[in-house]
This record gives C-alpha cells, sequence and structure tokens, in this order.
C-alpha cells in the first residue's frame, strides 16, 4: 500500500506544479521557470527545517513566500517582454536558479555531522518526516490537504471577477488594456501566484524525497510544469489534475513495464496528443458534456 | 592579457556554432512566429545521424561524417515540421509550443537509447594543425569550425536574398496571408523553412561535436538555452543580429571560463541575457515592427 502512497505523494506535488504553471497561462503567458521557484522553495524549506530547525508548516509558508517574492521579482523584467521571449527569458531564469544551486555551499555542523547544501551534490538528510514520525499515510493526507487548498483558491479565483480578468488578458492583450486592465500588474501578479504554489510544492518536495540536488530542477521539470496544464486543458483547475494523474500514474508508473521504451514514448505521448487535442484533455465541450452528465444547474448554459 | 586575448579569440571561433543554432531559432520564429524549442536537440541528432556513416563504412572521412550530417538535419527538421506544426491549428500556438518540447524529450531519448548514453567520438579536421604567433595559438579545428559555419551563413543569406524561394520566405515572414494572396503556397514554404533550418542544424551539430571531440546527449540543454539566449541578444527574427550575438555569446563564456571557472561560466552567461531584458528588450537588431 505505501507504494500508493508514495505515487500519490508525487501525483500531489506534481499538481502542485502544474497549478502554479496553469495560472500564469491562463494570462496567456508560457513560463519555463516554474521549476525554478519550485527549486527555491525546496532549498528554502530543507534549510529551515534542518539548519534553523523549524516545523514543517512555517518553513512551508516561508518557501512559499519566497517563491512568490522570487517570482514577483522575475516577473517585472520578464512580463517587459511578450510572448515567446518571456519563454525563453524564464527559460534561462530557470537554468541560472538551477545553476546557482550547483555552485551554493552552505553547510553547518550539527551534532558532528555537517548539514546543508553542498553544490553538486546536493542537500542530504531533510529528515523532518521520519524523524517526527509521519508515516507515508501521514505525508500523502498532508500533501493533498495542501493541494486541495491550492486548487480550492484557484478555483475561487477562476469563478471571481479577478478570473474573469486573467482570463481576458490570455484572449486579448489588446482588447483587455482597452477597457481599463493594467496588464502589468495582472501578469505580475499572476507570475507571483504561480511562484508561491510552485514554492510550496517545492518545499513539499525536499521533505519527502528527502535529498534534493540541482540536476532534479533542469528544463525536463519545467517542462512538466507546462505539459499538465497544456495537456489537461485550461478550461478548468481539475484538467491539470487529471493530466498530473495521467502523467505520473500511467505514463511514468504504468508503463514502466516497457523498461527503456517508456521514456521514447513519453516525448511522442506529448506530440500526438498535441496533435489529436489541440486544446487539452479537458477542453470546452468535454466540460460542457461532463457539466451534462452529472445534470448540474449551469449544465444547459 | 595573453590569456584574455587566446579565450576570447578561441571563444570566438566557436560562437559561430552558436551563431549557426541561434539562425535556426530566429528563421523559425521570423517565417512562422513560433518557436521550435526542439531545435537544437535536432541538431545533435544530425550530427549523431552523421556518425552512423562510420558504422557503415569505418574510416570514412570526416567530410563524408559532416555531409551525412547536414543532410540528416535536413530531413529531422521536414519530420519536426509535419509532427509539430503541420497539422496543429494556426490559432493555438501553445500546443504547438508544447509538442516541440514533447519531440524535445522524444529526440533526446532516442539518442540516448541507442548510444546508452555514452559519448561518443566526433571526427574533425585540421585537429592537429596550430597556427602560432609568438604565445598566441589558434586551433586548426576551431579556424575550421568557423570557416565552415560562415559559408553555411553566407549560403543561407544568398538564398535568402538571391532566390525566389528566398523572396517568398521573406514575403511569408512579413505578412503571411497577403504572401498567399499573391498566390505564395504558405505550408511549402514553412516546410521549406524547417527543411533549411534542419540542414543548417546538422551542420551546426556536426560542428560543435568536431570542435569538442565528443558528441553526448547532455550537450542539447546548454545548446538549447544558448541557442536561445543568442536569439534574444542578436533580436527575435533578425539573421545578422544572431550572427554577431552568437559570436559575442561566444567569446562572453570563454572568457568567463577562463576567470571564473566552468561552473560559474554558465551563469554569467544567463546574467548578460537579463542585462539585456532589462535594457533592450528588442536585442541588438530588433526588427521593425511588422503591420499584422
Amino acid at each position: 500500500m505505501d507504494f500508493y502512497f508514495g505515487l500519490a505523494q508525487i501525483i500531489g506535488v506534481h499538481t502542485l506544479l502544474g497549478l502554479s504553471a496553469y495560472i500564469v497561462l491562463l494570462t496567456g503567458q508560457v513560463s519555463l521557470a516554474q521549476a525554478g521557484f519550485f527549486a527555491v522553495g525546496a532549498y528554502v524549506a530543507g534549510m529551515l527545517t534542518v539548519i534553523a530547525g523549524w516545523a514543517i508548516l512555517p518553513a512551508l509558508a516561508v518557501s512559499s513566500l519566497f517563491g512568490a517574492v522570487v517570482a514577483c521579482a522575475v516577473g517585472f523584467p520578464a512580463l517587459r517582454v511578450k510572448g515567446l521571449m518571456l519563454v525563453i527569458a524564464t527559460l534561462a531564469f530557470g537554468e541560472a536558479v538551477r545553476l546557482f544551486f550547483f555552485n551554493f555551499d552552505y553547510q553547518v555542523a550539527k551534532g558532528g555531522v555537517k548539514l546543508g547544501p553542498l553544490g553538486g551534490e546536493g542537500f542530504r538528510q531533510i529528515r523532518y518526516f521520519p524523524e517526527h514520525g509521519w508515516t507515508t499515510m501521514d505525508v500523502m493526507l498532508f500533501i493533498w490537504t495542501l493541494v486541495a487548498l491550492a486548487m480550492g483558491l484557484l478555483w475561487w479565483f477562476d469563478r471571481s471577477r479577478y478570473g474573469a480578468v486573467l482570463r481576458a488578458v490570455g484572449e486579448d492583450e489588446l482588447a483587455a488594456q482597452s477597457v481599463g486592465i493594467n496588464l502589468t500588474a495582472v501578469k505580475v501578479s499572476a507570475m507571483t501566484i504561480g511562484g508561491a504554489i510552485a514554492g510550496l510544492g517545492g518545499g513539499i518536495y525536499a521533505h519527502y524525497t528527502t535529498h534534493i540536488e540541482h540536476a532534479s530542477f533542469g528544463i525536463l521539470l519545467a517542462t512538466f510544469a507546462l505539459a499538465y496544464p497544456i495537456l489537461g486543458g485550461l478550461g478548468s483547475v481539475f484538467g491539470t489534475v487529471v493530466a498530473a494523474i495521467f502523467v505520473q500514474g500511467f505514463l511514468v508508473e504504468g508503463l514502466r513495464f516497457l523498461g527503456d521504451w517508456r521514456n521514447l514514448l513519453f516525448g511522442a505521448l506529448i506530440v500526438l496528443a498535441m496533435n489529436v487535442r489541440p486544446k487539452g484533455f479537458l477542453d470546452a465541450p468535454t466540460l460542457l458534456w461532463i457539466r451534462r452528465l452529472f445534470g448540474g444547474r449551469r449544465g444547459a448554459a | 592579457m595573453l590569456d584574455f586575448l587566446q579565450s576570447l579569440s578561441d571563444g570566438i571561433l566557436f560562437g559561430a556554432t552558436y551563431a549557426l543554432i541561434g539562425i535556426g531559432f530566429t528563421l523559425v520564429f521570423g517565417v512562422m512566429h513560433k518557436l521550435n524549442l526542439s531545435y537544437a536537440a535536432a541538431s545533435v541528432g544530425g550530427a549523431y545521424c552523421g556518425l552512423l556513416v562510420l558504422k557503415l563504412a569505418a574510416g570514412a572521412p570526416a567530410l563524408v561524417v559532416f555531409f551525412c550530417a547536414f543532410l540528416a538535419g535536413g530531413v529531422i527538421g521536414l519530420f519536426v515540421y509535419l509532427a509539430c506544426f503541420h497539422f496543429i491549428p494556426i490559432s493555438n500556438p501553445l500546443a504547438a509550443l508544447m509538442a516541440t518540447v514533447g519531440m524535445l524529450l522524444l529526440i533526446d531519448e532516442i539518442i540516448v537509447h541507442e548510444t546508452d548514453g555514452m559519448p561518443l567520438n566526433y571526427p574533425a579536421l585540421f585537429d592537429d594543425v596550430m597556427l602560432r604567433f609568438g604565445e598566441f595559438t589558434l586551433r586548426g579545428d576551431l579556424l575550421m569550425v568557423f570557416a565552415v559555419s560562415i559559408v553555411c551563413m553566407a549560403g543561407l543569406l544568398a538564398l535568402l536574398y538571391r532566390t525566389r524561394l528566398g523572396l517568398a520566405t521573406r514575403a511569408v515572414s512579413q505578412q503571411a496571408v497577403a504572401a498567399q494572396l499573391c498566390g505564395i503556397r504558405v505550408a511549402r514554404v514553412n516546410a521549406l523553412t524547417f527543411i533549411v533550418t534542419g540542414l543548417l542544424g546538422g551542420i551546426a551539430g556536426a560542428m560543435i561535436g568536431a570542435s569538442v571531440g565528443t558528441l553526448s546527449p547532455l550537450l542539447t540543454t546548454p545548446l538549447t538555452t544558448k541557442g536561445l539566449i543568442v536569439t534574444v541578444i542578436g533580436g527575435l527574427g533578425s539573421i545578422p543580429g544572431a550572427i554577431i550575438a552568437g559570436l559575442l555569446v561566444g567569446g562572453f563564456e570563454s572568457v568567463l571560463q577562463q576567470f571564473r571557472g566552468v561552473t560559474e561560466r554558465d551563469l554569467y552567461v544567463m546574467l548578460l541575457l537579463f542585462v539585456f531584458l532589462v535594457f533592450r528588450p528588442g536585442g541588438l537588431f530588433a526588427p521593425r515592427g511588422g503591420r499584422d
């Protein structure tokens, strides 16, 4: 059973990563920096619980805050450039963060053992969960509570005026600007919220793997972050979850029997999915169909 | 001072390959206004295909390997176009972008699968030649890389500015709808652009293999970022910009490698990019805004 709890942990963290890219994508911006914010969150939370001896919740709050601050700081210069330039800028930022942690040493001796990040070797022994006697199921429930909170928050945003503003900017910047929407404020705020969610996800990730290193936060992770909302569709937050379950549960774990071929299939399936369903799994007609199926009030709309 | 000049000149010579990769990104962007993130991986893939010749005929001369890499790059380019752009609606740029990312992973994994992730030796020309000017030296293989790159760039510019295909390509990049109204088959021009950039990419991958001496799947990520950085610094869509920015980035990173070490080098290249984004977001040669 622990295997499935462990898998659920991975899916939970990747859902957070996907959600952080989702809100940025709503404004029509493609950010490959989410892995960078994720890395910042992971290192900050790890250092707080291991070196400073904090409890997990305040550490996660601070890691989330750090993610938000960094994202906001990146957002201002990067969002001056539009569309594809942003892809490049954020890609470079993500790589810069990774290289920063590759060169980052900060070790403290504690009880005869040196703890803390050590450049290329990474940051070992982030053992908050085992030290405090959390079982795999406890951790899994803890993660999914946070995922549910983040999803609830985004779902609520989506139905509020703010969500409408985000989508307006994503649909047509010129039209949004002409009805008095401040484009920079909207984009930077979406980026900041995305950074906060990615920082939170990174903080959790550091604690369930207990060992983080710069190589885990490369372009591949940034790609995963983008892949979830795009594969799932931008119509609803649930698309991201569906895609995270599909990718982590089916493609990564379920196809394990294929051995080496699994990785080949992964890229090919993304290409195929984009050709067959360019708007994602849960696109607008599918969402409508699901609503009808459950006979919801808004089904007829 | 000599160290500085030496690493600067080595870097500029090697930077020619960055310029080729940058041109590939920038050309596709200029024509289709889309980003093909799989381009650097496709280039390395083309270079690997060149190595297949050595498997078929051991001891084949390096030039044959380069030529096969060149051709294979073109074939891969066409394949990328068909898989990631042709069937995906134009109105959905996100899907095309994501598809190229999938392609990047696919090409990467095919390489790892076929070579078991081990680096392979790559043939070079003139790698035993060394031009000496007192203490200052120029490596023969880097000079060869530089010369081949310059010839390819000249060929590309001739293609773009002296042929009917080039005229059509430039017309599509300025205004796709108007070009279509003039009877230009846009889809065909797009496909040809991918083939041309693929050919360039194949030769760029081969040149990188020749100057580094080995080819490894680990090359694709840094090449993707470097190529994109070159594209931005030069100005998206500008070919002369990409050439100059490629040489600039090559020289810059080589000098920093000399003074700050290989692990920190790329960090400064990213900083250079952010300096450009903040102070000159259009790049060195920002093209004038088109009429859409």
